[in-house]
């Protein structure tokens, strides 16, 4: 392959920006010509043609593997003839739901929507690049350099000492560093397929707690297949909001799915990136990133949003057994409500499905509902404020998962979908590897519908 | 072999609205290759008959293909509507240009300029991709005896029967 032109250097090509053209030749010497909806990188000596139908093209491949790419820079306008071999098709994975999801945004970029339904990835070995003669635009203003923003961003996320310093961290750096307005980090289930949201930025409310189900919208497919998925125009079917909703109608999540926490997001975003986040084989998290404009996202900040994630992991993880280590700070004991005389809060529990409501309004259920449970029980009943996350870890009335459920993640959950509530009860740090609860006023707890203390 | 029908006065007046163009040709090893195509016009001298205006420093390997076996495909698109057809020929080889050759790649970049407008291309791109030196403009000249519609949708593909609607 040529070592100065390769495909490395013509992402932005294989953008599905503008249409490509094909042409293929039948055994009988016929030459067939067609326009390709989606061209996509997968690798520096691979692209995938999207199958989309059977037709002329198809035959042709199968009985004759050659064909060339005529795509153009969208730009620059400057044209390239890509020589390349039919090898197979993917009809499932990571790489055809990365094509899937592309695709949708270019459908309804071009107003297909409705009539492009991918039926495989067809993957071609680039033989031979050239560079077709001819006028080109000068290449755009260079935008910012992403290195330098990721070697901030990775010196920042290798100074933190717990997650919710990480978590903060990660936010602040796609802000400052990646001019990133809109994001969201979803947190792993370790028992079930799903994902919560355990901190968000640009959104009216952060939407802790809220859930997605891995294969719904452009994050829960990203974690389904641990694969990035970015989305470079607006799609409607990605957008996860609508496609949770649109589950929901059918009734199969209906009553299992945290569906009472709204989730944040733009309500139709022009461009979408969720990235995995992976310790070793684990998904520990997912990195959602979104935007109001077209074509935000690039094949670069795709390549320095993962590295950035591929550090993130194993940070996550490490942080989540340093936070069970108690510094021994002996446990003051509680103090009394700053206002005794105000009326109790009434804090009603399910154990069914762990759920909480404060003053008849829902706050959150499954563990996180459990372990405020356990918080405020013993609070009452022992005159306790002060948990070490150690303890919590150990605790069989918080049903916590056999696997290595991430405890810290959950209490920052908590902590932050108490405070979206403005609740007279909050969750706050109380040194290494403690936790904290704060009243406002008295509690009253009440089991089911019965009142328990 | 050739059938003056195929090039029905729809069709020709379809081909020749100034569309986006790829012409495809392949070579005795089975391997097609395909340049853009910057405007068509019927040909003067023979019904059914078709000339194809291409760079010629673009379209240097696909005028190759063609000298040995004149096989041709072209790819007509409208780019607002993606209405679609391909035409595919046995005969096609390069010919002299004339002076009405030269003079419609002009009209048909200004109209391209609009169609591609409608989709949000911006000018100077189009005119980028478009721009030819009347020195390196050349011609291909073929006669059409296949058409297939090519509007994108299962349908996308089928023969078109002569002087059926078009897709």
């Amino acid at each position: 392959m040529n070592t100065v032109l390769n495909l490395d250097s013509l992402r932005s090509c294989l953008e599905g920006i503008l249409p490509a053209g094909l042409a293929t030749c039948a055994p009988d010497g016929t030459p067939n010509v067609t326009y390709v909806s989606q061209l996509m990188y997968v690798d520096p000596e691979h692209v995938a043609l999207s199958f989309q139908f059977f037709n002329k093209t198809r035959e042709n491949i199968l009985a004759n593997p050659h064909a060339t790419v005529l795509m153009m820079d969208p730009d620059t306008a400057a044209r390239y003839r890509l020589s390349i071999r039919y090898l197979r098709t993917e009809t499932a994975g990571p790489l055809f739901e990365r094509m899937k999801a592309t695709l949708a945004g270019i459908a309804s970029h071009t107003g297909m929507a409705g009539v492009f339904r991918l039926r495989g990835a067809d993957i071609y070995r680039v033989l031979a690049i050239e560079a077709v003669p001819g006028h080109s635009l000068p290449p755009p203003v260079a935008r910012a350099p992403l290195l330098p923003a990721l070697r901030r961003s990775v010196d920042a996320l290798a100074g933190c000492r717990s997650l919710e310093h990480l978590i903060d961290t990660l936010a602040q750096c796609l802000e400052r560093h990646f001019g990133i307005t809109h994001q969201m980090l979803l947190m792993a289930d370790a028992t079930r397929p799903r994902l919560y949201i355990v901190a968000s930025r640009g959104y009216a409310s952060s939407g802790a707690g809220a859930e997605i189900p891995y294969g719904v919208g452009v994050i829960g497919v990203a974690a389904r297949e641990q694969t990035p998925i970015r989305i470079i125009f607006p799609a409607a079917e990605y957008a996860y909001g609508r496609a949770i909703r649109e589950q929901l109608e059918g009734g199969e999540l209906a009553d299992r799915l945290e569906a009472s926490i709204p989730l944040p997001g733009l309500p139709d975003p022009s461009s979408q990136l969720a990235v995995p986040v992976r310790a070793g084989d684990r998904l520990m998290a997912v990195l959602y990133v979104e935007s109001d404009q077209q074509y935000r996202f690039d094949y670069d900040m795709e390549d320095a949003l993962v590295a950035l994630c591929a550090m993130l992991g194993p940070c996550m993880c490490a942080l989540q057994f340093e936070a069970l280590e108690d510094d021994g700070t002996p446990a003051v004991p509680a103090r009394p409500p700053p206002d005794a005389a105000a009326p109790p809060l009434r804090v009603r529990y399910f154990a069914q499905d762990g759920s909480i409501f404060l003053d008849d309004t829902y706050l959150i259920k499954g563990v996180a509902g459990s372990i405020l449970w356990a918080l405020l029980q013993d609070h009452q009943t022992l005159g306790r404020c002060e948990f070490s996350k150690r303890e919590l870890r150990l605790d069989p009335r918080l049903r916590l998962p056999e696997v290595a459920d991430n405890l810290d993640a959950r209490l920052i959950l908590l902590s932050r979908r108490l405070a979206d509530r403005e609740a007279d009860l909050r969750i706050e740090k109380a040194g290494r590897g403690r936790i904290r609860l704060a009243l406002a006023r008295p509690v009253s707890l009440i089991a089911g519908g019965v009142q328990a203390a | 072999m050739t059938s003056p029908t195929v090039l029905t006065p729809a069709l020709a007046d379809f081909v020749t609205s100034h569309l986006s163009i790829h012409l495809a040709a392949s070579d005795d090893r089975g391997f097609a290759t395909l340049v853009r195509g910057l405007g068509c016009r019927r040909d003067p001298t023979a019904a059914g008959r078709l000339r194809m205006l291409v760079a010629a420093p673009q379209a240097e390997p696909v005028l190759r293909a063609l000298a040995t076996n004149g096989r041709i495909a072209v790819v007509f698109s409208e780019p607002e509507s993606h209405r679609t057809v391909q035409l595919k020929g046995h005969d096609a080889h390069r010919v002299e240009r004339d002076p009405d050759d030269t003079a419609l790649l002009a009209p048909y970049i200004d109209t391209m300029v609009n169609r591609l407008a409608t989709v949000g291309t911006p000018e100077a791109f189009v005119r980028a991709l478009l721009h030819c030196p009347t020195e390196a403009l050349c011609i291909v000249r073929f006669t059409p005896d296949e058409v297939f519609g090519q509007t994108p949708g299962p349908q996308a593909g089928q023969r078109l029967a002569t002087g059926c609607a078009l897709p």
